[in-house]
């Protein structure tokens, strides 16, 4: 869990500014295709991510604390690379798996088992890696016979279960947890909590933690990064971060 | 330019992926049926057979083009392709729709998701190809080198529908409009295309000339010219000079589109 500072660097914000563009309607949606961007004037622009510039070293453990809408999500979306920024870099060495809404992504048509079969082809494993993956996955997962039924059949719990088995099962480089340990019953969180610290223990593993919960962020991670509004208010020690979060509610 | 190779790397690295998601959204879409894959070929089957019965026997237009050859030939090569361009033109207008786990959730790149749409696609056509050398062997028509005109066809309609299917996907994620349009469209392309006619025996000029740029005609064409008409494709230059027209302005327009979109998908959907 420690950093030195002559670490890699895992993943890296340069000056990173992620400005969404909010339509009033959709027909000037529609006519933006045509028509050069950032000329017209019905836009609003709401900035998730404002100049923001960090870097975090391979194998640090770091939490992001903000409240809703403080751009939290944003940055991990940069991160994970399904979304990019407008202004600024983004640098990300290593493979990221991401928590990112467990529930969410799984072809609810396809059993528990063909999930983790789609989702191992679209990471890019080979069929052997997906051999070897399953079983970790079911395991863990803990779903008895549910596991190869459809999707849709599952509760919410139930899907949360697969989608977090499937994340930390695939040995990730870099580990996003985004409010995803609040998920499952409580011998089922006991579990989670189990095993991100077993993937932390690991020291290559870069794991990212967003909450606005502090006490969740101080069990599990050494440095804090508090975010408010897009930009960052503060970058320190895990204690320090959650001292000025705290006194700033 | 930038753009094109760009497209053309990331369909490259993710070769592996693309290919596998392909073969895996066929085996997701025969699941939950006992006959699985026989569902496949069970609608373009009764398709064919419904419009042999409709016009040979039903409308007696079967003796349009003066040929030997049975006429159930030239109805399987125009309809065969068909299958294939309907499937993109009803699913393949919206592909990030159905895969929007990959838009959004997962590192994917963009341009990579209609192709594995196209490919699952694609093993079905080759399936029907399969089916449309079975009778035609069967009719005792011989092995010659005409039959090499498939191949390439099956290639061209491929690359053409695939960069097709980008497109329209990224206008239908920024604006329904377009898959509303597109929508609309599908059906009358099935009766102006020349699937169920002769387009070069209709005695208008300024139609057949703008046939030619459509083109699905173009694509039938070619099948026709290989198990029907025997004959080259290079014998009818209008219909390539039209495909080749309409194949540089729709790479350009898709390459224009994706710069522009590409980015924001991820935001919309």
């Amino acid at each position: 869990m420690s950093s030195s500072a002559e670490a890699p660097v895992a993943i890296k914000f340069d000056h990173v500014t992620k400005t969404y563009k909010l339509y009033e309607n959709d027909r000037q949606r529609f006519f933006s295709i045509f028509s050069s961007r950032d000329k017209r004037k019905l836009i609003t622009k709401v900035n998730a991510s404002n100049d923001l510039s960090f870097e975090i070293k391979k194998g640090e453990a770091v939490a992001f604390l903000g409240h809703n809408g403080a751009g939290k999500s944003t940055a991990l979306k940069m991160i994970t690379g399904v979304t990019f920024p407008t202004k600024g870099e983004v640098i990300v060495n290593g493979t990221v798996s991401a928590l990112l809404e467990l529930t969410a992504g799984f072809d609810m048509a396809l059993t528990g088992r063909e999930n983790i079969h789609l989702r191992g082809h679209a990471m890019g494993l080979d069929a052997d890696e997906i051999a070897a993956l399953e079983p970790k996955v079911v395991e863990f997962a803990d779903l008895g016979v549910y596991i190869d039924q459809p999707v849709r059949t599952y509760s919410s719990g139930m899907k949360s279960r697969l989608g977090f088995a499937f994340a930390v099962s695939s040995d990730p480089e870099i580990l996003v947890v985004d409010e995803a340990l609040s998920v499952g019953d409580k011998q089922f969180q006991q579990k989670c909590f189990a095993r991100v610290r077993e993937i932390m223990e690991d020291e290559n593993v870069t794991v990212l933690f967003v909450t606005h919960s502090s006490s969740a962020a101080q069990e599990f991670c050494t440095r804090g990064i508090v975010l408010d509004k897009g930009t960052k208010k503060f970058d320190g020690s895990i204690q320090d971060a959650i001292a000025f979060y705290e006194s700033h509610e | 330019m930038g753009t094109l190779s760009e497209i053309l790397k990331e369909q490259w690295q993710w070769r592996k992926q693309i290919l596998s998601l392909g073969l895996f959204d066929l085996k997701k879409t025969s699941a939950g049926a006992v006959l699985g894959p026989l569902w496949f070929f069970a609608k373009p089957a009764v398709y064919i057979l419904v419009f042999w019965f409709a016009l040979e026997v039903g409308l007696r237009s079967a003796d349009q083009t003066g040929s030997d050859v049975p006429y159930i030939l030239w109805l399987m090569g125009g309809l065969i392709p068909w299958f294939y361009i309907q499937e993109i033109l009803g699913t393949g207008i919206n592909v990030f729709k159905r895969y929007s786990y990959l838009v959004t959730k997962i590192k994917f790149p963009l341009a990579g998701i209609p192709t594995i749409f196209s490919i699952s696609t694609f093993v079905v056509q080759l399936g029907l190809v399969v089916a449309l050398l079975v009778v035609y062997f069967l009719c005792g028509l011989p092995l010659d080198l005409y039959l090499l005109q498939l191949p390439v066809a099956l290639v061209l309609m491929f690359v053409f529908f695939n960069m097709f299917s980008l497109v329209t996907s990224l206008l239908s994620a920024i604006s329904k409009d377009f898959m509303n349009l597109m929508k609309t469209l599908s059906t009358p392309l099935f009766w102006l295309s020349g699937i169920i006619f002769n387009v070069f025996n209709l005695g208008i000029p300024v139609i057949e000339l703008i046939l030619m740029l459509n083109p699905i005609t173009f694509i039938v064409t070619m099948y026709r010219c290989a198990v029907y008409d025997k004959m080259w494709i290079w014998d009818k230059p209008e219909a390539i000079i039209g495909f080749v027209v309409v194949f540089v302005v729709t790479l350009l327009v898709t390459l224009v589109i994706y710069r522009r979109t590409h980015e924001e998908v991820a935001d919309v959907l």
